[in-house]
């Protein structure tokens, strides 16, 4: 499969700027970006970076400039994401797709392991669900108190979650704000530091799950941001990465994104 | 000696709207719940889901969002936000385990006076139910 | 339009987390944490997340700086060590070698820490040294 990658990506080489995917060296795999003529057996696969972070900052850097991206299902979803907050410009991007392995499907619990633009692989299934978040409902109040105050216990607020999401391009944010969240606190404050995430990513979240991957305290994260993409589809029949053309929910009026529920108020 | 628990609620009211009728309740002279702290926003649409966690934070058992009904929007379509994020929020709090019934979405125009009694009256029941909140989770 | 990640080590605490620093057209843009790390495995704390935080921070100091008539004055190198060095013997030479202390930082390599507290006990005579990383 690398190997088509590698093909693919000479090929489009040709008439793009750059190709933005990953780089092993002596020191280890990092995201790059590939110019024509370079060694492309160097390109890599894993471990995955959100690499869509990089095409919006040097699409925004650099507003001539046209890329190309090795992207896989989830890099799709947060491109899909990102040119709706004009994050990043589709008219200068080339999405070379590489599905995902069966077995990176089921490690990511993902229900989309590849990408629609897809040019190197097979789909293989989806991965089966978290079986926490499939099993959430019948926890008590108590029960999921006890186990997210546990978890939230051991952060220490790297803001490693909001560095890595490439959704999360905010040049204020709330999770910094004195305001919201008392400075100076470890652990930080229950649920007030966790739950602002959790509602911001709520229309955001494309579950490329490099949150989780980043957390130094090993808190699963997803299984939060699993819930309340739950809630997205079922109470706004919104899936963030699934349509370029459909407005963030949150952000618009109900005659352009309707209710699917009825609220009481 | 046993204190009974009077619930601590913070309550964010739309200026054009839910103000005007909770004022309204009180130069009529109507009584509602001195457990209710009125925070005066421009519109329902303007309370963001940080502002009702550090209400928690601080200390409320409960929080009321209130604001014009769907279509009477000052601004026209502020609270179209607010009905989404509200429920949205709900669900949030519910799978951190602290009771969704804690915060409350409801609308109450200028002319709705008797109705601004008698949602704090209620949620102000419902929280005293619910007890206070832990002190693991105020500040 | 040069992109690349630069291999490093947090300059903070002993774990010596790995990471990249991203630089486009010489300037640093960010931060990756380095997934391959035996030892970080692409996680970071906050400070190796902000670690190139202090790169172009206004300030950092770009000369060396002495205090003339109760202000800091920029001044050159040769005039600070000058100073340095006629000050450091007098003091030594009147109140002795343990008046003086020696304060390295974790932003220096290993090997100036070596010459630092080389300096301090061996032509200085003290035993006086510490380390940022230390408070």
């Amino acid at each position: 499969m690398i190997e088509d990658v590698r093909r693919v990506v000479a090929e489009r080489l040709e008439e793009l700027d750059g190709v933005v995917a990953l780089r092993r060296s002596s020191e280890g795999v990092a995201p790059h970006v590939f110019r024509k003529g370079d060694d492309l057996s160097e390109l890599e696969i894993a471990p995955r970076y959100p690499l869509m972070t990089v095409v919006s900052r040097l699409h925004k850097a650099f507003p001539d400039i046209r890329l190309g991206i090795v992207a896989r299902g989830c890099d799709e979803r947060a491109f899909i994401e990102m040119a709706k907050r004009e994050q990043v410009d589709p008219d200068r991007l080339f999405i070379i797709g590489l599905a995902c392995t069966e077995e990176e499907a089921q490690e990511c619990h993902c229900s989309a392991p590849f990408p629609q633009n897809l040019l190197v692989g097979t789909p293989p299934p989806p991965g089966s669900p978290n079986p926490m978040v499939a099993d959430y409902d019948a926890l008590s109040l108590e029960e999921r108190r006890a186990f997210w105050q546990g978890q939230f216990v051991k952060c220490l607020k790297c803001y490693g979650c909001r560095n890595i999401c490439p959704e999360c391009f905010c040049e204020a944010c709330a999770m910094e704000d004195a305001a919201w969240v008392e400075p100076g606190l470890l652990a930080p404050p229950f649920p007030v530091f966790h739950l602002i995430r959790g509602m911001h990513m709520a229309s955001r979240c494309v579950a490329c799950r490099q949150c989780e991957l980043v957390c130094p305290a090993h808190i699963p994260l997803t299984v939060l941001y699993d819930l309340m993409r739950r809630d997205m589809e079922t109470m706004l029949g919104y899936v963030p990465g699934a349509d370029i053309e459909a407005s963030p929910p949150l952000s618009v009026t109900l005659e352009q994104a309707p209710l699917c529920v009825t609220v009481e108020a | 000696m046993c204190v009974e628990f009077e619930p601590r609620i913070v309550a964010f009211m739309c200026n054009w709207c839910t103000y005007a009728g909770a004022d309204s309740a009180g130069v009529a002279r109507m009584e509602s719940p001195a457990n209710v702290l009125p925070i005066r926003v421009m519109c329902s649409g303007r309370v963001s889901p940080e502002m009702v966690l550090r209400a928690f934070r601080a200390g409320a058992d409960g929080v009321l969002v209130m604001g014009c009904h769907i279509g009477d929007c000052h601004y026209s379509s502020g609270n179209h936000r607010t009905i989404k994020r509200v429920p949205l929020l709900r669900n949030l709090l519910g799978y951190a385990g602290i009771d969704p019934d804690r915060l409350r979405l409801a609308w109450v125009s200028a002319a709705e006076a008797p109705r601004f009694v008698q949602v704090t009256k209620e949620f102000t029941d419902t929280i005293r139910e619910l007890g206070p909140l832990s002190q693991e989770v105020a500040g | 339009m040069e992109y690349k990640n630069v291999q490093t080590t947090c300059v903070y605490c002993g774990c010596g987390c790995g990471l990249y620093l991203e630089v486009v057209d010489g300037r640093i843009t960010g931060v990756w944490p380095d997934k391959t790390h035996a030892v970080s495995q692409g996680k970071l704390c906050i400070k190796g997340w902000n670690v190139a935080d202090f790169v172009y921070h206004p300030d950092r100091l770009k000369t060396p700086l002495i205090r003339k008539n109760g202000d800091l004055v920029e001044s050159s190198w040769d005039e600070a060590l000058s100073l340095i060095a006629e000050r450091l013997g007098t003091i030594k030479a009147e109140s002795g070698p343990n008046s003086l202390a020696f304060l390295s930082s974790a932003k220096c390599t290993n090997e100036e820490n070596y010459l630092l507290q080389k300096f301090a006990r061996a032509v200085i005579g003290t035993n006086n040294v510490d380390h940022c990383a230390r408070l």
